[in-house]
């Protein structure tokens, strides 16, 4: 099989995602803030927040077992390699082959899975109840982002997200199918949860009530902190890129130097929209009580059960 | 006569040299007279050696000429039945599986036992000794039987040797009722399996499978189906299908901790070997599809085994009892595979291609399966012959203590959870795709009750890894909830090489599963008479695992995880540079924050606690009891004590089991009103129904 997307331009584009990662949440914070007529930090704020913590030394629970020094570590090399799935300046199967969507959303489990297990570590209530609750809400998440990619496999007969977006090509809203307003909701809904934001999640606070991602980070402290923080920008930044591979047109041929500065470009547009999607929805909607959150979720999962009927019946 | 085959000879003095390995362990509980200690070292040692062979044989067969079948006469001990041993593909594999297990579980026994139970009596040890080799030697043998009449001794052989063995552990009522309804039902299954394997000797006139297979040729639609059905219901019982999986989560737990692993890891395969023999070798029809009623079953069963096995397990705090009804769950993973194989096979087209892969992946997670629930077993039996305590509640900071064993156990956590780059994800990635293939292929219903069933494949890998971080979470980390715990020591060595073995297992099929589908060639190719499990997935090279979804060579996915577990690595370099961070001093360590108070550990996370949120999610499928009792003194404000029950039902249990029971129990109460005592009432209701019998089949013959 002859790829596309040669394995430099993969390694390429999953460095501009870890790199472009903090900006989106800093994008997402200060929309948040005008929105609420606030100055709010500048956009780059992630990154200066991230560099302190990488110059800051580390304070560690005294009941933590050796396995806590590695869990940032871990987390982080899993989910920069879930970036390396994502096809971000064009579509196309990779001349070498790393993973398909499957991989990517087994990477992003990977990463929470080890985040839980590093929580219970330090032996404290707060880790535990983010962790309890975070392996709460991440089993009812999958499935559905599961058939919402099975849906648009079905159609494309692969898995693969370079190819998916190739059959998706620049053909867009006009040529949709029903199946795929279906499945864009579905994401939609789902996106909040899996980027740890409101109705969800609540990202700005360590409150116990709010916490589901924040709790279990309470115990990292210095470069583990911030390796544990820049994996929760670069799974942000790789989940949207993940809905834009799925659904937004993306181009198909190689056009040199010139093609990948616009690729990038309507890349950052892609983002953009979606950034601004979750500013507006988390300024404009309260947290909902973890109970309720099953119950939202579900909403995700009827579209996306609806989007893989109308594709199969 | 059949003429020699080449290999024959080899596989003779294999299988000579398995039997003789397992016989002398057997025999070795003779020396229980003068040391049960030695009894156990020398019984282990040769069923090592045996398990071993197992391995070489295995692996010659399945290396080997592909599709040939090469078959071993034994001795006549039955004059209407003639024994002997028939291994193809499907039997080499199922034998390689039982072996890898085995030599983990070998080397880890002798000193689980000794450690687990210093002070047993030497007659314990010798028929623990005894029982183990003849369990194993039966579960070997079972698989490579070319004839009814060695497949039902060695079923029944493996199944009485693995009741031994679950008793023997610690006497107490609960063991005992436990090896009690395991009996009842695994003979239950029997009974099932004996009725289908008389039917076709009875027209066979002969106990060999060829035979078998010639006599079932000729059969009618619906007895074809009535018999698949009838072993289809005595595997399941065996394999710990929903809802005939009752003994299992109460069996599994009972046993020593290596022979849980065996019974979990290996036995609940054999079933499925016994499916896959019925289903697509001697009960297949000579050509065209399987009739759909045995697929569309097969795979509704798994799809419900496996979610309803890992919600379960979910709530347990019992480590090992976690672990068996995590088997219910895999098991489950497993048939889905296996039943859509069956509604696959022989449809055309890509069907073909499909159906290869689905085979693969049912055939790629038992060998999985086995590897990691048996390092997981392990890695609890350590636990438990260092803390004596089975309720995870009752752990906590094992980690600190037990590096080596916590570390293992976070393997078959991770593998288990299907997350990669470990080999469950592998195998649940083949199945993932078998069933998009599948759901391509099938329009209609049938279509969406597939990618149903694929999306309840995906809630149970992410329950699974909800349960697996309580699990070792509760158990390995934060601080010691007890004196148990709290002086707990790292297992001896011999135990970690056992689970190291089945860990590198576990990394090796998961980093480079490519190398694995050789193995799964002869299988596969044998059993579906269609191109190999390497044709299908290993096309573009071991490195790389590929498929197509439709017909052959239209787009296919591609994937590598020896690309990705390289990329991880590299990654993981990278990261390790940030997280030294630019002073790269030794941290400080600090009191855990506990919002001002002196951290104890009763701060940390209970299991109760981590599962609750989920518990109230699915309460419709545990209808949950809670009872809190409250103690307080003068005020409600001050509390003297509080007291917490809670508990959640089986639904299979309470909406079935209990419902039959009550049945017979009234049926049974009638009939004692009825019985009188008198030996001479007996009498007659005998002569009675030898009457009644004789007059009705008298007549027919006439």
């Amino acid at each position: 099989m002859s790829g596309e997307r040669s394995f430099a331009l993969v390694l390429l584009e999953m460095t501009l995602l870890v790199l472009f990662g903090p900006l989106v949440t800093g994008t997402i914070q200060k929309l948040k803030a005008r929105l609420q007529s606030r100055q709010g930090a500048g956009i780059l704020q992630p990154y200066r927040d991230l560099a302190k913590l990488f110059r800051k030394s580390t304070v560690q629970a005294d009941t933590a077992s050796g396995l806590f020094r590695a869990i940032p570590v871990l987390v982080l090399a899993a989910t920069v390699a879930a970036g390396a799935l994502v096809p971000v300046v064009r579509a196309g199967t990779p001349a070498v082959p790393i993973g398909d969507a499957l991989m990517l959303l087994g990477l992003l489990a990977l990463a929470r899975f080890l985040t839980a297990v590093g929580a219970l570590d330090a032996g404290g209530a707060f880790g535990g109840m983010g962790a309890s609750r975070e392996m709460t809400i991440a089993p009812l998440v999958e499935p559905v982002l599961m058939m919402v990619v099975f849906s648009t496999a079905l159609v494309a007969g692969t898995t693969e997200l370079g190819a998916l977006a190739a059959h998706r090509g620049t053909s867009w809203i006009f040529a949709w199918h029903a199946a795929d307003f279906l499945g864009v909701t579905a994401m939609l809904v789902l996106l909040p949860a899996e980027t740890g934001r409101i109705p969800v999640d609540n990202p700005d606070t360590h409150l116990e009530l709010t916490m589901l991602h924040e709790g279990m980070l309470l115990e990292h402290s210095g470069p583990g902190l911030g390796c544990m923080l820049l994996a929760s920008h670069t799974r942000q930044i790789v989940t949207l890129g993940f809905v834009s591979a799925l659904f937004f047109p993306i181009a198909v041929i190689d056009a040199g130097a010139g093609g990948f500065v616009l690729g990038l470009a309507a890349f950052a547009v892609k983002i953009l929209v979606l950034a601004i999607y979750l500013a507006l929805v988390e300024s404009s909607y309260a947290k909902l009580r973890l109970f309720r959150v099953p119950q939202y979720l579900a909403i995700g999962f009827v579209c996306a059960l609806t989007a893989l009927a109308l594709r199969i019946l | 006569m059949i003429p020699p085959q080449p290999g024959q000879q080899t596989l003779l003095a294999g299988v000579f040299l398995i039997a003789a390995c397992y016989g002398a362990g057997a025999l070795s509980s003779l020396l229980a007279r003068w040391s049960g200690r030695l009894a156990l070292t020398v019984g282990h040692l040769a069923a090592l050696a045996g398990a071993v062979t197992g391995l070489g044989v295995s692996l010659d067969v399945l290396l080997g000429d592909p599709g040939s079948t090469l078959t071993v006469p034994l001795p006549n001990f039955f004059p209407f039945a003639r024994l002997s041993l028939a291994v193809d593909g499907l039997s080499a594999y199922f034998l390689f599986v039982t072996s890898l297990v085995a030599v983990a579980a070998t080397i880890y026994g002798p000193a689980y036992l000794q450690a687990h139970s210093p002070h047993a009596r030497p007659a314990r040890q010798a028929a623990q000794v005894l029982a183990l080799n003849v369990f194993l030697g039966c579960m070997a043998f079972v698989c490579c039987a070319g004839d009814a009449m060695t497949f039902l001794l060695c079923w029944e052989g493996m199944t009485l040797a693995s009741y031994v063995l679950v008793v023997s552990d610690d006497r107490d009522g609960e063991n005992a009722r436990a090896g009690l309804l395991y009996m009842v039902m695994a003979h239950g299954g029997t009974a099932l399996l004996l009725v289908a394997f008389l039917a076709l000797t009875e027209r066979a006139g002969a106990f060999d499978f060829a035979a078998l297979r010639a006599a079932a040729a000729g059969l009618d639609g619906s007895t074809r189906t009535t018999l698949f059905f009838l072993a289809l219901v005595g595997f399941a019982t065996k394999a710990g299908v929903v809802p005939l999986h009752v003994w299992l989560p109460r069996a599994h737990p009972a046993a020593p901790s290596h022979v849980s692993a065996l019974m979990s890891g290996v036995m609940l395969k054999i079933p499925i070997y016994g499916m896959l023999r019925f289903g697509f070798d001697l009960l297949a029809p000579v050509a065209g599809p399987l009739p759909s009623s045995w697929g569309w079953t097969v795979l509704v069963a798994g799809t419900i085994s496996a979610v309803l096995g890992v919600l379960y397990a979910l709530q347990q705090h019992d480590l090992k009892r976690l672990l068996a009804f995590h088997s219910v769950e895999n098991i489950g993973i497993i048939l889905i595979g296996v039943g859509l194989a069956m509604l696959l096979w022989r449809t055309g087209g890509a069907g073909e291609m499909l159906a290869t892969l689905a085979l693969t992946a049912a055939l790629l997670h038992t060998l999985n399966h086995a590897a990691f629930k048996g390092l997981l077993f392990l890695g609890a039996g350590s636990v438990l012959c260092r803390t004596h305590v089975r309720n995870i509640e009752e752990l906590g900071g094992l980690a600190r203590r037990m590096p080596w064993t916590a570390g293992l156990f976070l393997l078959g956590a991770v593998a288990i959870s299907a997350l990669p780059p470990l080999n469950g994800f592998v195998s649940e990635w083949l199945t993932f795709q078998a069933l998009l293939g599948g759901a391509s292929r099938f329009h209609g219903p049938g279509g969406l009750a597939i990618v149903f069933s694929a999306a309840m494949l995906a809630l149970t890998g992410g329950l699974a890894a909800a349960c697996f971080v309580k699990a070792f979470g509760v158990t390995f980390l934060g601080r010691p909830r007890t004196s148990h715990a709290e002086h707990a020591t790292e297992a001896p060595a011999s135990m970690i090489v056992g689970m190291a073995w089945l860990g590198l297992a576990c990394v090796a099929l998961g980093v480079a599963p490519g190398y694995a589908m050789r193995l799964l060639d002869a299988p596969t190719a044998g059993l579906l008479h269609a191109p190999g499990a390497s044709a299908v997935v290993t096309a573009h090279g071991p490195l790389v695992l590929s498929v197509g979804l439709t017909a052959a060579g239209q787009s296919a996915t591609s994937i590598s995880m020896t690309m990705l577990a390289a990329l991880l690595v590299a990654l993981a370099m990278i990261a390790w540079i940030l997280r030294r961070g630019s002073r790269g001093t030794a941290p400080q360590t600090a009191p855990t924050w506990t919002c001002g108070m002196i951290p104890t550990s009763r701060f940390d996370y209970t299991a109760t606690a981590f599962a609750k949120p989920l518990r109230l999610v699915f309460a419709a499928l545990y209808r949950p009891r809670r009872e809190v009792i409250r103690e307080t003194a003068a005020t409600p404000y001050v509390l003297r004590r509080i007291r917490y029950a809670g508990e959640i039902v089986d639904l299979s249990e309470t909406q079935i089991y209990h419902r039959v029971e009550q049945g017979i129990s009234r049926l049974s109460r009638t009939i004692r009103v009825r019985s009188t005592g008198h030996i001479y009432g007996y009498i007659a209701f005998v002569l009675g129904t030898l009457f009644v019998a004789l007059l009705l089949f008298g007549v027919r013959r006439g």
